[in-house]
Protein backbone atom coordinates (compact mmCIF):
# COMPACT_ATOMS: atom_id res chain seq x y z
CA UNK A 1 0.00 0.00 0.00
CA UNK A 2 1.42 3.22 -0.94
CA UNK A 3 1.48 6.12 1.45
CA UNK A 4 -0.05 9.04 -0.08
CA UNK A 5 -2.11 7.63 -3.48
CA UNK A 6 -4.00 10.68 -5.69
CA UNK A 7 -6.71 9.04 -7.73
CA UNK A 8 -8.21 10.93 -11.05
CA UNK A 9 -7.42 14.43 -8.93
CA UNK A 10 -9.37 17.29 -10.63
CA UNK A 11 -9.53 20.73 -9.70
CA UNK A 12 -11.54 23.48 -11.52
CA UNK A 13 -11.52 27.12 -11.24
CA UNK A 14 -14.11 28.70 -13.23
CA UNK A 15 -13.80 27.59 -16.67
CA UNK A 16 -10.09 26.55 -16.03
CA UNK A 17 -9.17 23.34 -14.95
CA UNK A 18 -6.41 23.65 -12.92
CA UNK A 19 -5.52 20.12 -12.62
CA UNK A 20 -7.03 17.45 -14.72
CA UNK A 21 -7.00 13.77 -13.92
CA UNK A 22 -3.78 13.45 -12.05
CA UNK A 23 -2.38 9.95 -10.73
CA UNK A 24 0.16 9.23 -8.45
CA UNK A 25 1.24 6.92 -6.01
CA UNK A 26 3.81 8.22 -3.38
CA UNK A 27 5.62 5.15 -1.31
CA UNK A 28 6.88 5.54 2.20
CA UNK A 29 10.27 6.79 2.88
CA UNK A 30 10.62 8.16 -0.44
CA UNK A 31 11.63 12.03 -1.74
CA UNK A 32 9.65 12.82 -4.74
CA UNK A 33 10.22 16.18 -6.36
CA UNK A 34 7.21 17.79 -7.97
CA UNK A 35 8.06 20.31 -10.80
CA UNK A 36 6.64 22.06 -13.71
CA UNK A 37 6.65 25.48 -15.42
CA UNK A 38 4.21 28.33 -13.55
CA UNK A 39 0.89 27.66 -13.83
CA UNK A 40 1.59 23.78 -14.01
CA UNK A 41 -0.86 22.90 -10.75
CA UNK A 42 2.03 22.61 -8.23
CA UNK A 43 0.55 24.21 -5.15
CA UNK A 44 -2.94 23.52 -6.43
CA UNK A 45 -2.37 20.03 -5.85
CA UNK A 46 -0.33 20.39 -2.44
CA UNK A 47 -4.24 22.60 -1.46
CA UNK A 48 -5.91 19.66 -2.71
CA UNK A 49 -3.89 16.92 -0.64
CA UNK A 50 -3.60 19.21 2.43
CA UNK A 51 -7.80 20.05 2.36
CA UNK A 52 -7.22 23.73 1.54
CA UNK A 53 -8.79 23.58 -1.46
CA UNK A 54 -11.54 20.60 -2.06
CA UNK A 55 -11.43 19.15 -5.62
CA UNK A 56 -13.08 18.97 -8.15
CA UNK A 57 -13.58 15.32 -8.64
CA UNK A 58 -10.85 12.58 -7.79
CA UNK A 59 -9.99 11.06 -4.45
CA UNK A 60 -7.36 11.49 -2.00
CA UNK A 61 -5.44 8.19 0.01
CA UNK A 62 -3.97 8.56 2.76
CA UNK A 63 -2.30 5.27 4.52
CA UNK A 64 -5.35 3.70 2.70
CA UNK A 65 -7.70 5.90 3.99
CA UNK A 66 -9.98 8.20 2.23
CA UNK A 67 -8.82 11.88 3.31
CA UNK A 68 -10.66 13.36 0.20
CA UNK A 69 -12.82 16.21 2.59
CA UNK A 70 -11.11 16.05 5.26
CA UNK A 71 -10.76 19.47 6.60
CA UNK A 72 -6.74 20.91 6.61
CA UNK A 73 -6.29 20.16 10.33
CA UNK A 74 -8.02 16.88 10.26
CA UNK A 75 -5.51 16.29 7.43
CA UNK A 76 -2.64 17.82 9.39
CA UNK A 77 -3.70 15.07 11.98
CA UNK A 78 -3.59 12.08 10.52
CA UNK A 79 0.29 13.01 9.29
CA UNK A 80 0.65 15.23 6.66
CA UNK A 81 2.37 18.82 7.05
CA UNK A 82 3.09 21.35 4.98
CA UNK A 83 5.61 24.63 4.29
CA UNK A 84 4.05 27.51 2.14
CA UNK A 85 5.21 29.06 -0.63
CA UNK A 86 5.56 32.38 0.29
CA UNK A 87 6.91 31.69 3.65
CA UNK A 88 4.39 31.94 6.62
CA UNK A 89 5.32 32.39 9.97
CA UNK A 90 3.21 33.51 13.36
CA UNK A 91 5.25 36.98 13.15
CA UNK A 92 4.64 38.42 16.50
CA UNK A 93 5.43 35.35 18.36
CA UNK A 94 8.71 34.03 19.26
CA UNK A 95 10.82 31.80 16.84
CA UNK A 96 11.05 28.83 19.47
CA UNK A 97 7.32 29.70 20.30
CA UNK A 98 6.30 29.37 16.73
CA UNK A 99 8.07 25.85 16.74
CA UNK A 100 6.37 25.06 20.06
CA UNK A 101 3.06 25.73 18.38
CA UNK A 102 3.87 23.02 15.81
CA UNK A 103 4.18 20.69 18.75
CA UNK A 104 0.27 21.87 20.73
CA UNK A 105 -1.13 18.93 18.88
CA UNK A 106 1.41 16.10 17.52
CA UNK A 107 -0.04 13.54 20.00
CA UNK A 108 -1.95 13.97 23.18
CA UNK A 109 -3.05 17.67 24.06
CA UNK A 110 -1.47 18.97 27.10
CA UNK A 111 -2.68 22.28 28.37
CA UNK A 112 0.80 23.58 29.12
CA UNK A 113 3.73 23.32 27.04
CA UNK A 114 6.08 20.48 28.33
CA UNK A 115 9.70 21.15 28.49
CA UNK A 116 9.92 17.80 26.37
CA UNK A 117 7.99 19.94 23.71
CA UNK A 118 10.64 23.19 24.62
CA UNK A 119 13.58 20.90 23.98
CA UNK A 120 12.61 19.43 21.04
CA UNK A 121 11.63 22.68 18.83
CA UNK A 122 15.08 23.75 20.22
CA UNK A 123 16.61 20.63 18.61
CA UNK A 124 14.76 21.35 15.45
CA UNK A 125 16.03 24.97 15.56
CA UNK A 126 19.47 23.18 15.75
CA UNK A 127 18.85 21.17 12.87
CA UNK A 128 17.83 24.36 10.61
CA UNK A 129 20.36 26.35 12.02
CA UNK A 130 18.24 29.01 13.68
CA UNK A 131 19.63 28.07 16.99
CA UNK A 132 20.54 30.94 18.05
CA UNK A 133 17.60 33.19 17.09
CA UNK A 134 15.27 31.44 19.76
CA UNK A 135 14.14 34.66 20.96
CA UNK A 136 13.94 36.58 18.04
CA UNK A 137 10.34 37.57 16.34
CA UNK A 138 9.72 35.55 13.25
CA UNK A 139 8.66 38.51 11.62
CA UNK A 140 12.20 39.86 11.87
CA UNK A 141 14.00 37.03 10.21
CA UNK A 142 15.34 37.09 6.90
CA UNK A 143 13.41 35.07 4.06
CA UNK A 144 15.75 31.87 4.43
CA UNK A 145 15.66 31.79 7.65
CA UNK A 146 11.90 32.25 7.65
CA UNK A 147 11.70 29.12 5.04
CA UNK A 148 14.07 27.21 7.61
CA UNK A 149 11.50 28.17 10.83
CA UNK A 150 8.70 27.10 8.63
CA UNK A 151 10.53 23.79 7.92
CA UNK A 152 11.27 23.38 11.73
CA UNK A 153 7.82 23.96 12.55
CA UNK A 154 6.53 21.50 10.40
CA UNK A 155 8.92 18.65 11.64
CA UNK A 156 7.84 19.75 15.09
CA UNK A 157 4.35 17.96 14.14
CA UNK A 158 6.53 14.90 13.65
CA UNK A 159 4.79 14.13 9.90
CA UNK A 160 4.85 10.87 8.02
CA UNK A 161 4.80 12.95 4.87
CA UNK A 162 5.67 16.17 4.66
CA UNK A 163 4.95 19.02 1.96
CA UNK A 164 7.78 21.16 0.59
CA UNK A 165 6.65 24.25 -1.35
CA UNK A 166 9.27 26.28 -3.33
CA UNK A 167 11.84 26.10 -0.28
CA UNK A 168 14.88 27.05 -1.80
CA UNK A 169 13.40 29.13 -4.31
CA UNK A 170 15.56 32.59 -4.98
CA UNK A 171 18.42 30.97 -2.82
CA UNK A 172 22.19 30.65 -3.44
CA UNK A 173 23.84 27.48 -4.69
CA UNK A 174 25.19 27.30 -1.29
CA UNK A 175 22.17 27.60 0.53
CA UNK A 176 20.48 25.23 -1.96
CA UNK A 177 22.84 22.66 -0.77
CA UNK A 178 22.31 23.34 2.36
CA UNK A 179 18.43 22.61 1.74
CA UNK A 180 19.29 19.57 0.45
CA UNK A 181 21.11 18.19 3.32
CA UNK A 182 18.04 18.88 5.47
CA UNK A 183 15.68 17.35 3.06
CA UNK A 184 18.42 14.18 3.59
CA UNK A 185 18.00 14.37 7.55
CA UNK A 186 14.22 15.06 7.95
CA UNK A 187 14.31 11.65 5.66
CA UNK A 188 16.63 10.00 8.30
CA UNK A 189 13.91 11.52 10.42
CA UNK A 190 11.46 8.68 8.74
CA UNK A 191 9.72 11.92 7.25
CA UNK A 192 8.43 10.96 3.41
CA UNK A 193 9.14 14.18 1.16
CA UNK A 194 6.96 15.92 -1.41
CA UNK A 195 8.87 18.91 -2.92
CA UNK A 196 7.56 21.65 -5.31
CA UNK A 197 10.59 22.51 -7.15
CA UNK A 198 10.17 24.93 -9.77
CA UNK A 199 13.79 25.24 -11.01
CA UNK A 200 14.29 21.75 -10.39
CA UNK A 201 17.87 22.50 -8.21
CA UNK A 202 16.43 20.98 -5.21
CA UNK A 203 15.02 17.70 -6.46
CA UNK A 204 17.49 17.12 -8.74
CA UNK A 205 19.71 16.35 -6.12
CA UNK A 206 17.71 14.72 -3.56
CA UNK A 207 15.06 13.38 -5.29
CA UNK A 208 14.45 9.57 -6.03
CA UNK A 209 11.51 10.05 -8.79
CA UNK A 210 10.22 13.35 -10.30
CA UNK A 211 6.33 13.56 -11.39
CA UNK A 212 5.90 16.71 -13.65
CA UNK A 213 2.98 18.81 -14.50
CA UNK A 214 2.01 21.20 -17.37
CA UNK A 215 -0.73 23.04 -17.41
CA UNK A 216 -2.82 20.56 -15.09
CA UNK A 217 -1.89 17.24 -16.56
CA UNK A 218 0.70 14.89 -15.83
CA UNK A 219 3.38 15.08 -18.65
CA UNK A 220 5.87 12.51 -17.19
CA UNK A 221 7.30 10.98 -13.92
CA UNK A 222 9.93 8.81 -13.32
CA UNK A 223 13.44 8.73 -12.40
CA UNK A 224 15.40 12.47 -11.95
CA UNK A 225 17.52 12.18 -15.23
CA UNK A 226 14.94 10.32 -17.58
CA UNK A 227 12.36 13.02 -16.39
CA UNK A 228 15.13 15.68 -17.23
CA UNK A 229 15.28 14.39 -21.05
CA UNK A 230 11.69 13.96 -21.27
CA UNK A 231 10.50 16.14 -24.70
CA UNK A 232 7.58 16.95 -23.34
CA UNK A 233 9.24 18.54 -20.27
CA UNK A 234 11.66 20.46 -22.02
CA UNK A 235 9.15 21.51 -24.25
CA UNK A 236 7.33 22.63 -20.85
CA UNK A 237 10.18 24.01 -19.37
CA UNK A 238 11.77 25.94 -22.51
CA UNK A 239 8.86 25.99 -25.81
CA UNK A 240 9.19 24.60 -28.66
CA UNK A 241 12.26 25.21 -31.59
CA UNK A 242 10.97 24.88 -35.13
CA UNK A 243 12.54 21.93 -35.92
CA UNK A 244 10.80 20.49 -32.70
CA UNK A 245 7.29 21.26 -34.31
CA UNK A 246 8.32 19.73 -37.37
CA UNK A 247 9.20 16.73 -35.33
CA UNK A 248 6.10 16.62 -34.06
CA UNK A 249 3.95 17.31 -36.85
CA UNK A 250 5.53 14.27 -38.53
CA UNK A 251 4.28 11.97 -35.70
CA UNK B 1 21.88 19.26 28.09
CA UNK B 2 19.62 22.51 27.62
CA UNK B 3 20.58 25.93 27.60
CA UNK B 4 18.84 27.58 30.30
CA UNK B 5 20.64 30.33 29.46
CA UNK B 6 19.46 33.80 30.81
CA UNK B 7 18.55 35.82 27.86
CA UNK B 8 20.00 39.21 28.42
CA UNK B 9 18.19 41.64 26.06
CA UNK B 10 14.89 41.43 27.40
CA UNK B 11 15.58 40.68 31.18
CA UNK B 12 16.67 44.27 31.65
CA UNK B 13 13.00 45.19 30.89
CA UNK B 14 11.49 43.27 33.24
CA UNK B 15 12.33 45.13 36.52
CA UNK B 16 10.94 48.37 35.35
CA UNK B 17 7.85 46.71 34.21
CA UNK B 18 7.76 44.54 37.11
CA UNK B 19 7.83 47.87 39.13
CA UNK B 20 5.05 49.57 37.92
CA UNK B 21 3.06 46.84 37.99
CA UNK B 22 4.12 46.39 41.92
CA UNK B 23 3.52 49.88 42.14
CA UNK B 24 0.03 49.83 40.68
CA UNK B 25 -1.25 46.89 42.94
CA UNK B 26 0.34 48.68 46.34
CA UNK B 27 -1.70 52.59 45.17
CA UNK B 28 -4.97 49.69 44.27
CA UNK B 29 -4.68 48.32 47.61
CA UNK B 30 -4.05 50.75 49.63
CA UNK B 31 -6.40 53.87 47.79
CA UNK B 32 -9.03 53.54 50.45
CA UNK B 33 -6.25 54.85 52.75
CA UNK B 34 -5.27 56.73 50.42
CA UNK B 35 -8.42 58.65 49.54
CA UNK B 36 -9.00 59.84 53.56
CA UNK B 37 -12.27 57.52 53.26
CA UNK B 38 -13.63 59.73 49.84
CA UNK B 39 -16.67 58.15 48.07
CA UNK B 40 -16.26 60.25 45.10
CA UNK B 41 -12.05 58.94 44.26
CA UNK B 42 -13.46 55.36 45.36
CA UNK B 43 -16.21 55.45 43.22
CA UNK B 44 -14.21 56.61 40.42
CA UNK B 45 -12.13 53.84 41.02
CA UNK B 46 -14.44 51.48 41.49
CA UNK B 47 -15.87 52.20 37.90
CA UNK B 48 -12.41 52.29 36.27
CA UNK B 49 -11.70 48.60 37.81
CA UNK B 50 -15.02 47.21 36.25
CA UNK B 51 -14.00 48.90 32.65
CA UNK B 52 -10.23 47.37 33.97
CA UNK B 53 -12.06 44.01 34.05
CA UNK B 54 -13.93 44.44 30.51
CA UNK B 55 -11.05 45.25 28.59
CA UNK B 56 -9.28 42.31 29.95
CA UNK B 57 -12.27 40.16 28.90
CA UNK B 58 -12.10 41.61 25.86
CA UNK B 59 -8.49 40.99 25.01
CA UNK B 60 -9.04 37.59 25.09
CA UNK B 61 -10.99 37.66 21.98
CA UNK B 62 -8.71 40.35 20.63
CA UNK B 63 -5.67 37.81 21.19
CA UNK B 64 -6.95 35.64 19.26
CA UNK B 65 -7.30 38.68 15.97
CA UNK B 66 -10.67 38.91 16.40
CA UNK B 67 -11.49 42.75 16.88
CA UNK B 68 -15.12 43.31 18.14
CA UNK B 69 -16.81 46.66 18.48
CA UNK B 70 -19.62 45.40 20.04
CA UNK B 71 -18.49 44.02 23.49
CA UNK B 72 -21.59 46.33 25.01
CA UNK B 73 -24.00 43.74 23.84
CA UNK B 74 -22.37 40.88 26.19
CA UNK B 75 -21.97 43.57 28.71
CA UNK B 76 -25.78 44.81 28.18
CA UNK B 77 -27.49 41.58 28.60
CA UNK B 78 -25.19 40.42 31.63
CA UNK B 79 -26.61 43.31 33.30
CA UNK B 80 -30.33 42.99 32.04
CA UNK B 81 -29.96 39.07 32.68
CA UNK B 82 -28.84 39.09 36.38
CA UNK B 83 -31.30 42.44 37.40
CA UNK B 84 -34.03 40.98 36.20
CA UNK B 85 -33.90 37.56 37.61
CA UNK B 86 -32.88 39.16 41.30
CA UNK B 87 -35.55 41.97 40.70
CA UNK B 88 -38.27 39.34 39.45
CA UNK B 89 -37.29 36.57 41.41
CA UNK B 90 -35.71 37.94 44.52
CA UNK B 91 -32.78 35.27 44.39
CA UNK B 92 -29.41 36.95 44.95
CA UNK B 93 -27.03 38.26 43.02
CA UNK B 94 -24.70 35.67 43.88
CA UNK B 95 -26.64 33.08 41.42
CA UNK B 96 -27.64 35.45 39.14
CA UNK B 97 -24.63 36.91 37.87
CA UNK B 98 -23.16 33.75 36.90
CA UNK B 99 -25.96 32.94 35.37
CA UNK B 100 -25.58 36.65 33.32
CA UNK B 101 -22.09 35.35 32.16
CA UNK B 102 -23.83 32.65 30.38
CA UNK B 103 -26.93 34.19 28.97
CA UNK B 104 -23.52 36.63 27.41
CA UNK B 105 -22.02 33.89 26.20
CA UNK B 106 -25.52 32.58 24.88
CA UNK B 107 -25.09 35.95 22.75
CA UNK B 108 -22.35 35.21 21.90
CA UNK B 109 -23.45 32.62 20.03
CA UNK B 110 -25.43 33.86 18.26
CA UNK B 111 -23.22 36.61 16.97
CA UNK B 112 -20.82 33.45 15.59
CA UNK B 113 -23.82 31.75 13.58
CA UNK B 114 -23.68 35.49 11.64
CA UNK B 115 -19.83 36.08 12.05
CA UNK B 116 -17.86 32.95 11.80
CA UNK B 117 -16.80 33.63 8.22
CA UNK B 118 -15.83 37.07 8.65
CA UNK B 119 -12.55 38.34 9.63
CA UNK B 120 -10.88 41.88 10.34
CA UNK B 121 -12.56 44.75 9.84
CA UNK B 122 -15.92 42.90 8.52
CA UNK B 123 -15.98 41.09 11.30
CA UNK B 124 -15.37 44.28 13.62
CA UNK B 125 -18.42 46.23 11.52
CA UNK B 126 -20.96 43.02 12.44
CA UNK B 127 -19.98 43.01 16.16
CA UNK B 128 -20.85 46.81 15.87
CA UNK B 129 -24.15 46.00 13.76
CA UNK B 130 -24.87 43.29 16.35
CA UNK B 131 -25.48 44.99 19.58
CA UNK B 132 -28.48 46.93 18.39
CA UNK B 133 -30.05 43.52 17.91
CA UNK B 134 -30.11 42.68 21.76
CA UNK B 135 -30.77 46.68 22.48
CA UNK B 136 -33.64 47.20 20.13
CA UNK B 137 -35.47 43.84 21.89
CA UNK B 138 -34.44 45.30 25.42
CA UNK B 139 -36.08 48.72 24.75
CA UNK B 140 -39.09 47.55 23.12
CA UNK B 141 -40.02 44.01 24.85
CA UNK B 142 -41.52 46.53 27.54
CA UNK B 143 -43.30 42.93 29.21
CA UNK B 144 -40.12 41.93 29.74
CA UNK B 145 -37.48 44.11 30.37
CA UNK B 146 -39.34 47.28 31.19
CA UNK B 147 -38.54 48.90 28.09
CA UNK B 148 -36.94 52.11 28.24
CA UNK B 149 -37.80 52.72 31.40
CA UNK B 150 -34.46 50.64 32.57
CA UNK B 151 -34.26 49.13 35.97
CA UNK B 152 -34.34 50.62 39.00
CA UNK B 153 -33.75 49.87 42.46
CA UNK B 154 -31.52 46.83 41.81
CA UNK B 155 -30.37 44.78 44.60
CA UNK B 156 -26.74 45.88 46.02
CA UNK B 157 -24.30 43.05 45.97
CA UNK B 158 -25.17 41.31 49.55
CA UNK B 159 -22.57 40.43 52.49
CA UNK B 160 -20.32 37.29 52.25
CA UNK B 161 -19.39 35.28 55.22
CA UNK B 162 -16.77 33.46 55.11
CA UNK B 163 -15.99 31.59 58.59
CA UNK B 164 -15.36 34.06 61.00
CA UNK B 165 -14.97 37.11 58.19
CA UNK B 166 -17.67 38.86 57.18
CA UNK B 167 -17.27 41.29 53.90
CA UNK B 168 -19.63 43.69 53.85
CA UNK B 169 -19.57 44.47 50.00
CA UNK B 170 -22.90 46.40 49.11
CA UNK B 171 -23.51 48.41 51.37
CA UNK B 172 -19.79 51.10 51.51
CA UNK B 173 -18.09 52.17 48.58
CA UNK B 174 -15.23 50.32 50.58
CA UNK B 175 -16.69 47.35 50.12
CA UNK B 176 -17.65 47.48 46.79
CA UNK B 177 -14.04 48.78 45.50
CA UNK B 178 -12.60 45.97 47.03
CA UNK B 179 -14.89 43.21 45.98
CA UNK B 180 -14.24 44.19 42.53
CA UNK B 181 -10.26 44.82 42.67
CA UNK B 182 -10.39 41.26 44.07
CA UNK B 183 -12.50 40.04 41.02
CA UNK B 184 -10.54 41.91 38.42
CA UNK B 185 -7.27 40.12 40.03
CA UNK B 186 -8.39 36.70 39.74
CA UNK B 187 -9.74 37.56 36.34
CA UNK B 188 -6.01 38.69 35.08
CA UNK B 189 -5.23 35.60 36.78
CA UNK B 190 -7.57 33.61 35.12
CA UNK B 191 -6.88 35.06 31.64
CA UNK B 192 -2.48 34.79 32.21
CA UNK B 193 -3.43 31.31 32.53
CA UNK B 194 -5.52 30.44 29.95
CA UNK B 195 -3.07 33.22 27.37
CA UNK B 196 0.19 31.47 28.80
CA UNK B 197 -1.02 27.53 28.20
CA UNK B 198 -1.04 25.85 24.95
CA UNK B 199 -4.59 27.07 24.03
CA UNK B 200 -3.36 30.90 24.55
CA UNK B 201 -0.19 29.75 22.05
CA UNK B 202 -2.83 28.53 19.83
CA UNK B 203 -4.85 31.42 19.83
CA UNK B 204 -1.76 33.89 18.86
CA UNK B 205 -0.96 31.82 15.97
CA UNK B 206 -4.06 31.54 14.59
CA UNK B 207 -4.05 35.99 14.68
CA UNK B 208 -0.76 35.52 13.36
CA UNK B 209 -1.31 33.16 10.25
CA UNK B 210 -4.84 31.44 9.88
CA UNK B 211 -3.43 29.02 7.49
CA UNK B 212 -0.15 28.09 8.97
CA UNK B 213 -1.85 27.23 11.83
CA UNK B 214 -4.88 24.93 10.17
CA UNK B 215 -1.54 23.15 9.19
CA UNK B 216 -0.11 22.72 12.43
CA UNK B 217 -3.56 20.79 13.48
CA UNK B 218 -5.32 23.61 15.42
CA UNK B 219 -8.68 23.53 14.84
CA UNK B 220 -9.13 27.27 13.58
CA UNK B 221 -12.80 27.62 14.02
CA UNK B 222 -13.37 25.78 17.27
CA UNK B 223 -10.56 28.12 18.96
CA UNK B 224 -12.43 31.27 17.42
CA UNK B 225 -15.36 30.40 18.91
CA UNK B 226 -13.74 29.50 22.14
CA UNK B 227 -12.23 32.92 23.05
CA UNK B 228 -15.38 34.64 22.17
CA UNK B 229 -17.45 32.28 24.60
CA UNK B 230 -14.80 33.04 27.43
CA UNK B 231 -14.35 36.88 26.08
CA UNK B 232 -18.75 37.05 26.38
CA UNK B 233 -18.84 34.91 29.65
CA UNK B 234 -16.53 37.39 31.63
CA UNK B 235 -18.16 40.79 29.73
CA UNK B 236 -21.42 39.03 31.06
CA UNK B 237 -20.23 38.84 34.29
CA UNK B 238 -18.79 42.85 34.54
CA UNK B 239 -22.40 43.81 33.26
CA UNK B 240 -24.27 41.98 36.08
CA UNK B 241 -22.03 43.23 38.59
CA UNK B 242 -22.09 46.96 37.02
CA UNK B 243 -25.80 46.52 37.52
CA UNK B 244 -25.82 45.54 41.10
CA UNK B 245 -23.19 48.53 41.65
CA UNK B 246 -25.23 51.04 40.59
CA UNK B 247 -28.49 49.77 41.13
CA UNK B 248 -30.14 50.99 38.00
CA UNK B 249 -29.65 50.47 34.17
CA UNK B 250 -31.63 51.24 30.95
CA UNK B 251 -30.67 50.09 27.86
CA UNK B 252 -29.44 52.95 26.17
CA UNK B 253 -26.73 52.92 28.87
CA UNK B 254 -25.69 49.26 29.10
CA UNK B 255 -25.69 49.08 25.30
CA UNK B 256 -24.39 52.13 24.67
CA UNK B 257 -21.23 53.18 22.40
CA UNK B 258 -19.43 53.64 25.66
CA UNK B 259 -18.87 49.90 26.38
CA UNK B 260 -18.03 49.05 22.69
CA UNK B 261 -15.35 51.48 22.10
CA UNK B 262 -13.82 51.89 25.70
CA UNK B 263 -11.94 48.35 25.56
CA UNK B 264 -10.63 49.31 21.84
CA UNK B 265 -9.86 52.98 23.13
CA UNK B 266 -8.06 50.86 26.42
CA UNK B 267 -6.37 48.02 24.35
CA UNK B 268 -5.20 50.83 21.64
CA UNK B 269 -3.41 52.70 24.21
CA UNK B 270 -2.03 50.07 26.75
CA UNK B 271 -1.04 47.44 23.71
CA UNK B 272 -3.26 45.15 22.16
CA UNK B 273 -0.68 42.44 22.20
CA UNK B 274 -0.07 42.26 26.29
CA UNK B 275 -2.23 40.97 28.93
CA UNK B 276 -2.51 43.70 31.40
CA UNK B 277 -1.47 46.58 29.22
CA UNK B 278 -5.41 47.33 28.68
CA UNK B 279 -6.24 46.93 32.36
CA UNK B 280 -3.93 49.34 32.89
CA UNK B 281 -5.21 52.16 30.76
CA UNK B 282 -7.83 51.89 31.86
CA UNK B 283 -6.99 52.20 35.27
CA UNK B 284 -5.28 55.36 34.06
CA UNK B 285 -7.73 57.11 31.68
CA UNK B 286 -11.09 56.76 33.12
CA UNK B 287 -9.64 58.45 36.46
CA UNK B 288 -7.55 60.90 34.39
CA UNK B 289 -11.00 61.78 32.28
CA UNK B 290 -12.91 61.84 35.63
CA UNK B 291 -10.64 64.06 37.83
CA UNK B 292 -9.07 66.26 35.50
CA UNK B 293 -10.70 66.75 31.98
CA UNK B 294 -14.32 66.16 33.40
CA UNK B 295 -14.34 69.25 35.90
CA UNK B 296 -12.34 71.58 32.72
CA UNK B 297 -14.61 70.49 30.22
CA UNK B 298 -17.42 69.63 31.34
CA UNK B 299 -19.04 69.40 27.81
CA UNK B 300 -16.61 67.40 25.97
CA UNK B 301 -14.20 65.31 28.26
CA UNK B 302 -14.12 62.37 26.13
CA UNK B 303 -12.11 64.47 23.81
CA UNK B 304 -9.75 62.91 25.86
CA UNK B 305 -9.87 59.18 24.97
CA UNK B 306 -9.98 60.60 21.10
CA UNK B 307 -6.84 62.67 21.77
CA UNK B 308 -5.15 59.57 23.48
CA UNK B 309 -5.93 57.08 20.58
CA UNK B 310 -4.15 59.49 17.87
CA UNK B 311 -1.57 60.08 20.19
CA UNK B 312 -0.97 56.22 20.44
CA UNK B 313 -1.00 55.64 16.96
CA UNK B 314 1.21 58.10 15.78
CA UNK B 315 3.77 57.56 18.71
CA UNK B 316 3.19 54.31 20.53
CA UNK B 317 2.03 51.90 17.86
CA UNK B 318 2.19 49.28 20.32
CA UNK B 319 0.96 51.53 23.45
CA UNK B 320 2.47 52.01 26.17
CA UNK B 321 2.82 49.32 27.89
CA UNK B 322 3.64 47.33 24.91
CA UNK B 323 6.43 49.86 24.15
CA UNK B 324 7.60 49.13 27.99
CA UNK B 325 7.81 45.84 27.59
CA UNK B 326 9.59 46.10 24.16
CA UNK B 327 8.09 43.38 21.81
CA UNK B 328 7.58 41.39 25.11
CA UNK B 329 4.40 39.93 24.19
CA UNK B 330 2.45 37.05 25.98
CA UNK B 331 5.41 34.74 25.94
CA UNK B 332 6.30 31.10 27.34
CA UNK B 333 9.77 31.49 26.95
CA UNK B 334 10.07 34.46 29.55
CA UNK B 335 7.31 33.30 32.04
CA UNK B 336 6.24 37.36 32.22
CA UNK B 337 2.48 37.16 32.49
CA UNK B 338 2.41 40.58 30.99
Amino acid sequence: MSLLRLEALSKRFGEHWALKEIDFDLEEGEIVGLVGPNGAGKTTLFNLITGRHKPSSGRVWFEGKDITFYRPHEIQRYGISRTFQSSRPFARMRVLENVVVGRIFSGKFHLFPHTEDTNMARQLLELVGLAHKEDALAGELTLSERRRLDLARALATEPKLLLLDEVVAGFSPLAVKQAAELVQRARERGVTLFIVDHFMSLSLTVSDRLLALDHGEKIAEGKPQEVMRNRKVIRAYLGTRHDDEAQSAER
Amino acid sequence: MTREQPTSAPMKHLPLAHMVLLLGLAILLALPLLSGGNDYILQVFTHALLLAILALAWNILAISGSISLGHAAFFGVGAYTSGLLSLESGVSPWATIPLAGFAAAVIALGVWLFCRRLRGAYFALATLAFVEIPRVLTDNWDSLTRGSLGLVGLPGLPGLRLGPLYFDIGASSIGSYYFVLVFGLLLLATVTLILRSNLGLALQAIREEETAAASLGIRVQGYRLLALLLSALFSGITGACYAHLVHYIEPGMVYGLHFSAIPVIFAICGGRFTIVGPALAALVLYPLDQFVFHPLLPAGHEFLYGAVIVLAILFLPSGFWGQLRKGQFVSIKTGSIE
